[in-house]
């Protein structure tokens, strides 16, 4: 039986980023404010997500919670992403 | 000038008239304990004993001709944010706990602020050319470092161990202060941290030229094979002369040569012991060798460094999981903090032996070191008692958390924070992941991407021998794809996500229902859980045990920890309001634990002890809620479930009766009549639950598989409180001052049953050579000081931790108003 190794790469180049559609399951809460046409969706159905995605133990994972993450958090419900799902594919590709 | 806190006299005793030990005034105590070495070199000296401490700033404190003589002797390790707040008033202030602390809930409502430590020493006797290094464990947070006045440098991690030459500025003839300025200010932690040199310090004298170099020596098991183990051994040396020679041997338990190998000594050497018949290390038999590293002019030893080493190979693949020497083996996790509860960061190789212990006793078999590098003594105990453990490097990057929090030194010291983090842990068996962070806000953006690798690859280069890790709560960021150059081995050109790209094994965060569709996607990937709730106990055990890719859970927490607070709380609400609540003052720890901040077992315990098959069968109610009221539980917690039948406010009341079992059918009887019985499916996840009108007696559950019951549960009704016990836990193996022993005091009623939910007073008397560390219930709201001799129990228990100032029989006594004194007398040190 030989041992496993996990030796360093070599160098450092950006990788690729492959174009998504916007989702509530997939993508930070944080991406979907970045685009004005997705928040607005988000806002549209849920008017109190600023409030309740503001507080300072939350905020710094904003870049890593996705609106379906929160829900094990009870920040949002399950209906209103289902809506805000259907309205964000309509959007398309981003890169 | 000070004088020497200890005499000439005393220090020359104990070297029994020896050139052996010449460092003179300096830690008596410990060093009357520690076997020293026959001849030079000297390592590992500890330097713990006789410091002075003072809790504020100032001008000039390093300055050798400071009169410190009004300083607070202490011996280390030392945490000020655990001591009583001075000057500090009820109710605001209550022990060291502040309702205005900066730090809030975070940290528990504790205090950091500014302090300064100072210990006199002589070096008179070692030779004129020795050098000498002390190495400081962990200081929270950041240390400036003196020595006679003169700066040796500084430190901005909280949880990494530094070190300093002193050699350039020691006065070998006389008195040396060394001085160490502690600050712990702002909001900087998320969960209580402790303020000062709350982890040992030990004091290096060794040649000044040729030495081996700090952290130098790197051992892996290369190949297990027909009997034989090849043991690969990189050491680095400092200046390495001409006719140097480097002695590489491992010792088995009994002190024997297992093998030895010797090379012309270099900057770098690399060897290979072959070993015969090697008894391996792993969680169920954890063998420890000792690698010995010798740097030898002829028979002469110039340097030794002495080591754990275990004798393990583990693999990771998505078809077999981990497999340790060829063992299938799950982790059956949980995370720690740093704390060791009552005696706040203060990091006692007693202590940090007691929680792997107390965890290893309840079916755990890996810990994760959240969110910071383990003490050196937590790590030795995982190799000696067989836990698997995950050293973590950050709880930030780039990005900050709490506006003071390491994000603002990240830049400038990630490389010194991986480089402290690997290199002194690399030989420990137990370790078996590198983690580089924990939910790392940002890590997912372009430069959050490139930290990944960065830090990932640091690593490697450090200690290509084990996976990196990290802990990643909520998504995994937008597909992505590496060049050759760029993606670890086999990944090039394959997409993967931003947050797991340069990860070897991904650790998710609460992300249970993320899991087996990730891997529809992402065969190739193994993965944990790095963070789960405790409810979802019976859910990560039934996915651990179908799912060969997924290696098991690290429970968030494993133990109770300062800090936090409330994080699982449970609260009564009342009717009709939405089930949501926020803790806060005067809660002050998590309240999260499987095991509470004194180590006894919660219910969420002891449903783990049945979803991991410790145990049948457990029986437990549910605390009644108060009328038009209903019970909350926080995200984190697990509901206030008792093993209680004592409820007397509630007669005739339905309570909910819990069964948490792995038996086909369970049934429930009041006083030998049957209330309940239940057939169990997969969907019941090992629960039962009654409802059973409250009347005194005994409640009894009896597990059933087919005709055979298989466990049986018992709760009586307690009387009144009738007396206290006291009862001491195994004792230490340490000595002198090192020593810890933790007594236990439980509150009995007439026929010797602890009163599951008893709250009051004690106070306690100790006689001998041992002093008072702590002294404190599980209670997470602040209800006193944790030093005082006077506490409150919470539910019926409370610990005392003494720690011993020299040898002889220790006597403890408690007492408690109403109740006959308690006592019991044992050794110590």
């Amino acid at each position: 039986m030989d041992a496993p190794l996990y030796p360093p790469a070599k160098a450092y180049e950006p990788p690729r980023r492959l174009p998504r559609v916007l989702s509530t399951r997939d993508t930070p809460v944080a991406i979907l404010k970045s685009v004005p046409a997705a928040w607005a969706i988000v806002v549209k159905e849920i008017p109190s997500i600023d409030r309740r995605t503001g507080g300072e133990q939350i905020k710094p994972h904003l870049g890593n919670f996705s609106l379906e993450s929160l829900l094990v958090f009870g920040v949002v419900q399950r209906d209103a992403i289902e809506r805000i799902d259907a309205q964000l594919k309509a959007l398309g590709e981003f890169k | 000038m000070p004088a020497p806190l200890t005499d000439r006299r005393s220090a020359m005793t104990l070297t029994a008239g020896a050139a052996l030990l010449p460092l003179i005034g300096i830690d008596t105590a410990s060093a009357a304990t520690k076997t020293q070495p026959a001849s030079w070199p000297m390592r590992d000296i500890p330097f713990n004993a006789g410091w002075r401490f003072h809790h504020g700033a100032g001008n000039g404190l390093e300055q050798p001709g400071l009169d410190d003589g009004g300083w607070r002797p202490i011996d280390l390790p030392h945490d000020w944010s655990i001591e009583d707040i001075p000057g500090g008033h009820a109710p605001d202030q209550i022990g060291p706990f502040d309702k205005n602390a900066v730090g809030g809930t975070a940290t528990g409502f504790t205090v950091g602020g500014e302090g300064w430590y100072r210990k006199h020493f002589r070096v008179d006797g070692y030779p004129a050319d020795a050098r000498l290094e002390v190495l400081f464990d962990g200081v929270y947070l950041e240390s400036d470092v003196f020595l006679n006045g003169r700066p040796l440098g500084e430190n901005r991690h909280g949880y990494i161990p530094f070190s300093f030459d002193l050699t350039p500025f020691l006065n070998r003839a006389g008195d040396n202060v060394l001085a160490v300025r502690v600050r712990n200010e702002g909001r900087n932690s998320r969960w209580y941290s402790g303020s000062g040199i709350y982890r040992p310090v030990t004091l290096d004298v060794m040649p000044a030229d040729s030495h081996l170099d700090r952290w130098g020596v790197a051992a892996w098991t290369r190949q297990l094979e027909n009997g034989t183990a090849v043991v690969e051994v990189t050491t680095d040396l400092v200046t390495p002369l001409e006719g140097l020679e480097l002695v590489t041997r491992l010792r088995d338990a009994d002190g024997k040569v297992a093998a030895e190998t010797r090379s012309a000594a270099s900057q770098s050497v690399s060897q290979i012991l072959s070993l015969r018949g090697p008894r391996l290390w792993s969680p169920d038999d954890p063998q420890v060798y000792s690698l010995e590293t010798e740097l030898r002019r002829g028979k002469t030893v110039l340097d030794k460094v002495v080591q754990a080493f275990g004798v393990r190979i583990i693999t990771f693949d998505p078809q077999r999981g981990m497999v340790i020497n060829g063992k299938v083996t799950k982790l059956r996790g949980g995370c720690i903090h740093h704390d060791n509860g009552l005696l706040g960061a203060c990091a006692f190789a007693d202590a940090d032996e007691r929680r792997i212990r107390l965890l290893k006793a309840r079916g755990f078999n890996a810990v994760r070191s959240s969110h910071n590098p383990s003490s050196r003594s937590l790590r030795d105990a995982c190799d000696r008692l067989g836990m698997l453990l995950i050293e973590e490097a950050f709880d930030v990057w780039h990005e900050h958390k709490e506006l003071q929090d390491f994000s603002i030194h990240f830049r400038d010291r990630w490389e010194k924070v991986i480089d402290a983090m690997v290199r002194p842990a690399r030989n420990n068996p137990s370790v078996i992941m590198w983690s580089i962070g924990n939910e790392i806000p940002l890590r997912a953006t372009d430069q959050g991407v490139e930290w990944e690798w960065k830090l990932a690859n640091a690593v490697k280069r450090l200690d290509p021998t084990r996976p990196v890790t990290a802990g990643l709560n909520g998504v995994l960021g937008q597909e992505m794809i590496a060049g050759p150059e760029t993606a670890r081995p086999g990944f090039a050109n394959k997409i993967d996500n931003a947050s797991t790209i340069f990860i070897d094994v991904p650790g998710y965060n609460y992300r249970l229902d993320d899991i087996e569709r990730e891997h529809l996607q992402h065969p190739e990937r193994v993965v944990y859980a790095s963070e789960t709730f405790a409810r979802e106990v019976f859910d990560y055990a039934a996915l651990t045990d179908r799912a060969p890719y997924f290696l098991g859970e690290f429970v968030w927490t494993a133990m109770d920890y300062i800090g936090e607070a409330g994080l699982g709380a449970t609260a009564f609400l009342k009717n009709g309001s939405p089930p949501f609540a926020i803790t806060g003052w005067p809660w002050v720890n998590a309240w999260c634990g499987d095991l509470d901040l004194i180590g006894e077992q919660k219910a969420a315990s002891l449903a783990r002890d049945v979803a991991w098959g410790l145990s049948p069968l457990e029986l437990l109610v549910q605390r009644p809620a108060p009328e038009g009221t209903f019970p909350w539980v926080a995200n984190w917690g697990w509901p206030d479930e008792l093993q209680s039948w004592a409820w007397p406010e509630s007669a005739d009341k339905p309570l909910t009766v819990r069964l948490y079992t792995s038996a086909e059918r369970v049934e429930l009887l009041l006083n030998g009549a049957t209330v309940g019985q239940k057939t169990l499916t997969p969907e019941d996840k090992m629960k039962a639950e009654f409802a059973v009108p409250y009347a005194p007696g005994v409640l009894e559950a009896v597990a059933w598989k087919g005709d055979r019951a298989i466990a049986r549960r018992r709760l009586e009704t307690v009387g009144a409180a009738n007396s206290l016990r006291l009862s001491v836990e195994s004792s230490s193996e340490l000595r002198g001052n090192e020593a810890l022993a933790y007594v236990r005091v439980d509150v009995l009623d007439s026929a010797g049953r602890v009163l599951p939910d008893d709250q009051r007073a004690v106070g306690l008397a100790i006689e001998g050579p041992a002093r008072l560390a702590a002294f404190g219930s599980a209670n997470p709201l602040a209800t006193g000081s944790l030093q005082s001799t006077e506490t409150q129990t919470f539910r019926g228990r409370a610990l005392a931790i003494l720690r011993a100032t020299g040898p002889g029989q220790v006597r403890v006594t408690a007492q408690s108003e109403g109740l006959p004194n308690a006592a019991v007398t044992f050794a110590l040190a």
